[in-house]
Order: C-alpha cells, then structure tokens, then sequence
C-alpha cells in the first residue's frame, strides 16, 4: 500500500496521506493517548453549488436552493432503516453538517472503530430516497428554517452577506427556504447526488489514537472501485465588485442591537499556500485594527460602544471572500464610523511592524492550541483540503510571513467603498 | 509521533493552603496547560447580583496591567495565552471561575517558566485588582454595570436557552434555584462601587476556593504554586448549603410567553426527587438518556423522527438540584399534541416499555460521553469541580463502572419517582 508521511518533529505531530484509485483521497492525523477518534467524509458540495455541468453533459443543470442540506439529510436514510440506529448500537455519536461548499458526515468514538468507520464509508456510498421520505423530511427542515428565522445571530450575519453579494448564492440561507424545498423531489436529490458524490470530489480524514494502516485497509475494502471522472463545472452567477446593498436592517425581539459590518474581498482568485498566507495576513491586520490590544477596541469598549460579545473572522473561498466584524451595539453605525476613521488613520501613519511581531506570535500559540482538539484538527483539515493544503502547511505560513506582504494586503482588502452594514434591532415599541 | 510515553492522568490533591485546595491533572497530551480557580458561593438573592459583577471589575486591569489593552499586550506577548473569568450556576450554588491557558514550555522558543507567570497573571487579577482612591475604579464598574445589565436584556436573544432558563425559573421560583445567575436589572443598577468593593474584599477571603492544574508541570512550578498561595490572606471560611433536591409536586404549572417568533418552544420540568449521591442517581441517568439523550431515544425517535413534529427535542439534567426538562422546537399550533406524545413516552418506559436497542445504545452513549471528555482539559478539570460540589467521590472510571451495573428494572423504578412540575411555551404574539 502507498502512503506519503509528513512528520513535524518540532510540534509532535504527523500526518498521514492515501489516494484511492477512484481518486478519493484519505488523510490521518495520529493522536496517541487520546480516547476520542473522529472521522469524516466530506465531499466539496455546499450550498453554493446551485447550478453546474454534470460531467458529460452540455447543458447546465440548476436546482432547488437548500438542496446540498435537503440530501444531507437524507443520507441517514438506508434500505434497512436509519443508520443513526447502527450508530447508536455502536455508541459513537454520528452527524453531519452542510456549510457553503461542503457537506461533511462524521462521527466520534470511543470504542469499536472499525464497525464505525465501515458505517460511515458504507452509508454515505448508498442512499436510500423514496418520494415519501422525501415528503416527511419537508416537515423537519422546515421546523429547522424556522428556528434559523427566529436566531438574531444568524439573520445578522446572512443580512450582511446579502448586502455584500447581489446574486451570488452565498447570500442564501444553507437550508433554503419553505417555498425552495418544496420544489425538491426524489429524482433532483439522486441527481445531486451522483454528481457531487463522486469518491474523486471527497475526502476521508481521521483523527485519534488509530493505526493509519488499518484505516486505508479499510478504505481499499470499502470504496467502490470507479473510474475518476472529470472536474465538475460549478456556475456562479455574475457579481459586481462593488456591494449589492451598503445597509441592511432588520427587525427582530431584541433588546440590544446586533450588527455585522466588514469588507467585500474580490481578491479570491488565489491557490494553495497563497490562500493561507492571505487568510492569516487578512486576520492580523484585523487584529492590529480592531483586536483586544488595539487603542479602538478600548476606546469603543469604554464609550459602551462595544461588549465582549465582539468578535471578527475573515472567509476566503473559490469564488467569494469577506470580513466581518460584529457583536452587541447600542449604536453600530457608530461602530462603523470609527472602524472607517481608524483604517484611514492607519493608512496616512502606516502599520507597526512591532504590533505585527506580537500578533504574528499570539496567532501561532493559539493555532497550536487548536491541536488539542480532535474536532478542531478534522474541521481545520476539511476546509484546508478542497483548498490544496493541509493545516499543518500553516507552520510554514507562520515562519515566512513578512511585513511587507502584511502593507500590501492591508491595501488590497481594506477598501472602504467595499464595506457594508448589517443591523438587527427590537422593534421600537 | 514522538516516543515519549503517554502519562497516565488522575485527579491528585496536592495542597491545601489557607483552605485553598490544590488538585493537579497532569498530562503529555496537549500543547497547553491551563490554571483555574473557583470559588463557591451560596446561590443567594442577596448576592447573586454582586458576585456576577466583580469578576467583570476584575477582567479590567490588574497591578502592572490597569487597562484592558495592558491586559491583552500581556496576553499576546505570551504565545496567545487564553484569560477568562466569569460565574456559572450548579444547582444552588454560584461558581467564580478565573482560567488561564497558556502554551506548554516545550513548544515555546524561550525557555522562561512560563507557569510562574501565569500564575502571578491570575492572582494579580484576583487580589490585586487596578485601584482608584482605595476603591474599585468607578468608570470600570459603571461600564460593566451597564455591559451586565445589557447581558440580561439580551436572554431573549438565544429562544432555545431562553426556554429552559425560563421553565426552570419560573419552577423554582420560591427556592434559590430559581435565580437568574446574573441576578436582576434592578439589582444591578443599584450597585455602588464601594459596596462592590467591600463585597469582594469579603469573598476573596472567605469562600471556599478550589486551585486545579493541568498539564506538563515540574516539581519547581508546584514549589512556586504553594508559595505564592501561602502569601495570600485569607479569613475563616465560610459554610455553604447544600442544594435542596427533594420536593413533592401537588400541581401542574403551566406558563406561557409570547414573543415575535415563528418557532414555538415547549419545555417541560419535572422534578426527579434524586439526589447526586444517592445509588438511583446512576439510574437516573440511563433513564435520562433512554428518555431523550440523542439519536437512539424515544423522544428523538417518536416525536422527531416517527412523527415529524420538531427539529429539536431533549431531555436533560440538572443533576445538583434534581431536575429534569424536556425541550422542543415546534410548530405553535402543536403544542398539546406534541406535549401529549412527550409524556407518552415516559408512561412508556414506567410501563416497561423499553427496548434492548434503547437501552444498550444508551449505556453505549454515555460511555462514550465519559471517555471523550477526558480530551478535554476543561471538561476533566469541570468533571471533577463538581464531584466536590456535589460530594460525590467519584472518578470517571468509576462512574462507568456504575452506569454498568445499572439494570432495566432500576430505570423503572426511578421513572416512578419523576414528576412533571412545570410546562412552559415560548409562542408568537397573536
């Protein structure tokens, strides 16, 4: 059996990599001494993916909107019952989620790992869809809609995206909406499926104290022997480079305001390392902005401008990316206000390449703290992977990362006339 | 992989020091090791307000640090290190706990003692807090004043917390676990700084503290640990009450808000009559997860899966004061069905009721629960915080030793003992 190992002696860590013929590839990260083992098998299908190519044909396929978390679901189905009742025979606590360009199946144990990990390759190769099923599941992921309606936090942060981005599908709710799930039928779901399930569109990781040997015996015995096939085209419809909406506001019971406010970042077009030396430089200079240690974070926290419910995060992907900076506020608009004169201060006085070093050094002792968690490890290798890189390429990251390149990137995302506004607030009584 | 051997870890007192008892958790595992301290209080509507606002002074600035910004300097400077404070509730009591995660010496360039500084860090916080004319300083409590009171407002943000905290609430509204941890609006604005000074001053030295560390540490860290813990004053401690568990139910209660929501939320409490240290607590807790603690329950299996009703639907414990809830989202017009179809299931299982699959899956689960959070600092270091709390001795090892011998008939019999108090639904406003 092939494998490639990639040691990291200075942190204590490997890792391991298999592809399978059918171009399914496999990687496992040794945790000696843990208890918990956690599996995934991903395929790079979110709820983005609305419109696409199917492999061999010449017109362009468009579905249903929830669609990628409407077949999620359904996965758990088999011929010969729930599989989440094999699971649970099992102890392992198995789930699933749908984000914008994944959808992941996992589970986590503490025991029997082979019966586990022959359960998740097994169930996610043969889904089991009848029209009935498929009408029964409308009623819970409709309760699922609407408890994502009733969430401030998630209307905030979708609002925001919807200013950013006109027609671009990430503005939409990952479970879609009552009226676009109605449309979806059983013949849809397969087609989705055969499409995106492909073993050369998905990745298997696996994190714990395991014998990588044992897990790619397993893979071998496990996936269906088929063909590569060729890339599918994804469609993304056509985006402006300036904001759809530069405020959005909407009103829900809340006592106080809740906003996201950020960037719209059309520097996406970027590969492999490029991505992470992007997506780190992009954070630290958040940090030097609107951090814990910045004068503007202890001059809006003082002015009650701000709480620590504050928080920031930067999102980069094949065909969008963004910044959000949001939390509890009495007055946002304010909040935005400062964070504007702020980077124009920044941009006249210039960044400080001091405050760079440190940051640059909080960031690594608490990416290295994100190994102590198995969960933590699997998800950072998921995203990384459809990516071409692995979480551990961040080390290297790390260790290059200049000030020079932190200057650039300060100008190419930070732009104001890209910024928007997202608001929720009580309704005024 | 490195070759060195994986330690094995368990929970060991090493110190007492002016009735602050020491535990150490040592571990090879993980790239960090963590320091927390907790102090216990009575949960006490006379306090509970001023105990949620001091350790938010505290989090503020410290001797050598006075400004938030000092603070996360330091932080930043030591490899990211991870500070936090703040209260929880376990049953009747209110737990202040200070945390400190830094990065083990191993993985860090310079060869500083890392633990002594960290150590100093989270005692500086705790008994050196920044001072203006002999007080707290007056704009830091106004300001978390105003952040705490804004906290509470914002409960009705998260529905689903928002509907168990209140189920609970209102249930036990004439005992102290009825008590919002963060105490009431009111109470909060009529704090002043002096009285919050004094309050402090008098709990950072009388209420019992609990020290534990995690991690790779050497024999010089736990000298430095009990030195510094020797130069601390401390008066006599204080005697805390334990939670009341037991409690016969003469009536259902029923509770109704409404809100602009489009999800309903029905939660239903009851009172278990178990106490943590009784034998038909380990029974308790299979009847918990058979009832509705996850996939393989009936609750998940009837009323999500079989009829559709809800997306979410649990049972869960509080297991220091002896209380049961069952939440749901639902669709409002389904309330009583769907509270029908819950309490159904528990004449289920009092009937007997209860399948092989249930109940082996849910032995299953909750090893599985028990194994995993031993990767957890955090979740081992909480684990263990409330076997004291709850004066119950036991290891992880030996809770699923229990849960093991537990047997069909002993979750019958508990199921009898389990009343419904309290039925509360969040609905929209008509």
């Amino acid at each position: 059996m092939k494998f490639e190992t990639i040691e990291y002696k200075k942190y204590d860590e490997t890792i391991y990599k298999y592809e399978h013929s059918s171009g399914l590839k496999c990687l496992v990260v040794p945790k000696k001494g843990y208890y918990k083992k956690h599996a995934t098998f991903s395929t790079q299908y979110g709820s983005v993916d609305n419109e696409f190519v199917i492999p061999g044909e010449k017109t362009q396929t468009r579905v249903p909107d929830g669609i990628a978390h409407f077949l999620e679901h359904k996965l758990f189905e088999q011929k010969d019952g729930s599989v989440m009742d094999k699971f649970a025979a099992l102890g392992s606590r198995p789930n699933a989620f749908t984000s914008f360009n994944q959808t992941v199946y996992l589970f986590s144990c503490t025991d029997l790992f082979r019966e586990n990990f022959d359960l998740l390759l097994n169930f996610v190769q043969n889904p089991y869809i009848t029209d009935e099923s498929v009408e029964r599941e409308k009623g819970i992921i409709g309760q699922e809609i609407n408890m994502y309606r009733d969430d401030p936090g998630w209307r905030v942060s979708f609002n925001l995206l919807d200013a950013f981005y006109k027609n671009h599908p990430v503005k939409f709710d990952i479970a879609g909406s009552i009226e676009s799930i109605s449309k979806i039928t059983k013949d849809t779901l397969y087609k989705c499926y055969e499409t995106f399930y492909h073993p050369s569109n998905m990745v298997v990781t696996v994190v714990g104290d395991v014998d990588h040997i044992q897990v790619f015996e397993q893979i071998e015995k496990n996936i269906q022997a088929t063909e590569k096939t060729s890339e599918i085209e994804r469609i993304f419809p056509e985006e402006s480079d300036s904001v759809n909406k530069i405020y959005v506001e909407q009103n829900m019971p809340v006592s106080t305001p809740l906003f996201y406010t950020g960037f719209k970042d059309n520097n996406f077009n970027l590969q492999g390392l490029e991505i992470l030396k992007y997506d780190l430089a992009v954070k630290l200079i958040m940090s030097m902005i609107m951090g814990k240690s910045s004068e503007l974070y202890a001059k809006l926290y003082d002015k009650g401008l701000i709480n620590s419910t504050f928080e920031m995060d930067f999102s980069i992907e094949k065909s969008y990316a963004y910044s959000m900076f949001g939390g509890e506020s009495v007055n946002p608009e304010a909040v935005k206000d400062s964070l504007i004169k702020e980077i124009r201060k920044f941009r006249s006085n210039g960044l400080d390449p001091q405050t760079f070093d440190r940051l640059l050094k909080a960031s690594k002792g608490r990416f290295l703290r994100q190994m102590n968690s198995v969960e933590s490890i699997s998800r950072m290798f998921i995203n990384l992977y459809f990516k071409g890189v692995t979480m551990f390429d961040y080390l290297d990251v790390y260790d290059t990362m200049s000030f020079d390149y932190i200057m650039d990137v300060f100008d190419m995302h930070f732009d104001i006339e890209r910024m928007a506004l997202s608001v929720v607030k009580g309704t005024s009584k | 992989m490195t070759s060195t051997n994986v330690l094995e870890e368990k929970l060991e007192k090493i110190a007492e020091i002016n009735g602050i008892k020491v535990y150490n958790i040592k571990s090879n595992r993980f790239k960090t090791n963590t320091i927390n301290i907790f102090f216990q209080d009575n949960l006490d509507k006379d306090s509970v307000a001023l105990n949620a606002l001091f350790p938010s002074v505290l989090r503020r600035g410290c001797s050598g640090l006075p400004t938030i910004k000092d603070i996360n300097l330091y932080l930043e400077e030591s490899y990211g290190a991870v500070f936090d404070c703040g209260i929880v509730k376990k049953g009747e009591k209110q737990i202040i706990h200070f945390y400190f995660e830094y990065v083990s010496d191993k993985y860090t360039s310079d060869a500083d003692r890392n633990f002594q500084k960290a150590l100093d860090f989270l005692l500086n916080i705790i008994y050196k807090p920044a001072l203006q004319d002999h007080s707290f300083n007056e704009q830091y409590v106004e300001q978390e004043k105003s952040n705490l009171k804004m906290l509470i407002e914002s409960r009705i943000n998260d529905k689903v917390q928002y509907a168990l905290d209140r189920c609970y609430e209102l249930m036990c509204k004439d005992e102290p676990f009825g008590l919002y941890e963060y105490g009431t609006i009111k109470q909060i604005e009529n704090i002043t700084s002096s009285e919050l000074y004094k309050h402090y001053k008098e709990k950072v030295s009388t209420l019992p503290v609990e020290v534990f560390i995690t991690g790779e540490l050497c024999d010089s860290d736990i000298e430095v640990l009990k030195n510094s813990l020797d130069s601390i004053n401390r008066s006599a401690q204080k005697g805390l009450l334990s939670s009341i568990v037991k409690k016969y139910v003469d009536k259902v209660s029923y509770f109704e808000d409404a809100m602009d929501v489009n999800q309903g939320k029905l939660s239903l409490g009851f009172r278990t009559n178990i106490t943590s240290n009784e034998d038909d607590y380990y029974a308790l807790l299979v009847y918990n997860g058979i009832l509705g603690g996850g996939m393989h329950s009936k609750l998940f299996q009837n009323v999500r899966e079989k009829a559709g009703l809800a997306y979410y639907v649990f049972a869960g414990l509080e297991k220091f004061k002896g209380l049961m809830i069952i939440a749901g989202g639902i669709d409002i017009k389904e309330r009583d069905h769907t509270k029908e179809l819950i309490l159904k299931q528990l004449d289920e299982i009092k009937e007997g009721n209860i399948t092989d699959y249930e109940f082996k899956s849910t032995i299953k689960s909750l090893e599985t629960g028990i194994q995993s959070l031993k990767d957890s600092q955090l979740q081992v270091v909480d684990f263990y915080l409330s076997q004291l709390i709850s004066q119950t001795h036991d290891t992880l090892e030996g809770l699923l030793e229990k849960i093991q011998r537990v047997t069909k008939q002993d979750v019958i019999d508990v199921s009898k003992k389990i009343q419904l108090d309290t039925v509360y639904f969040l609905t929209s406003e008509a």
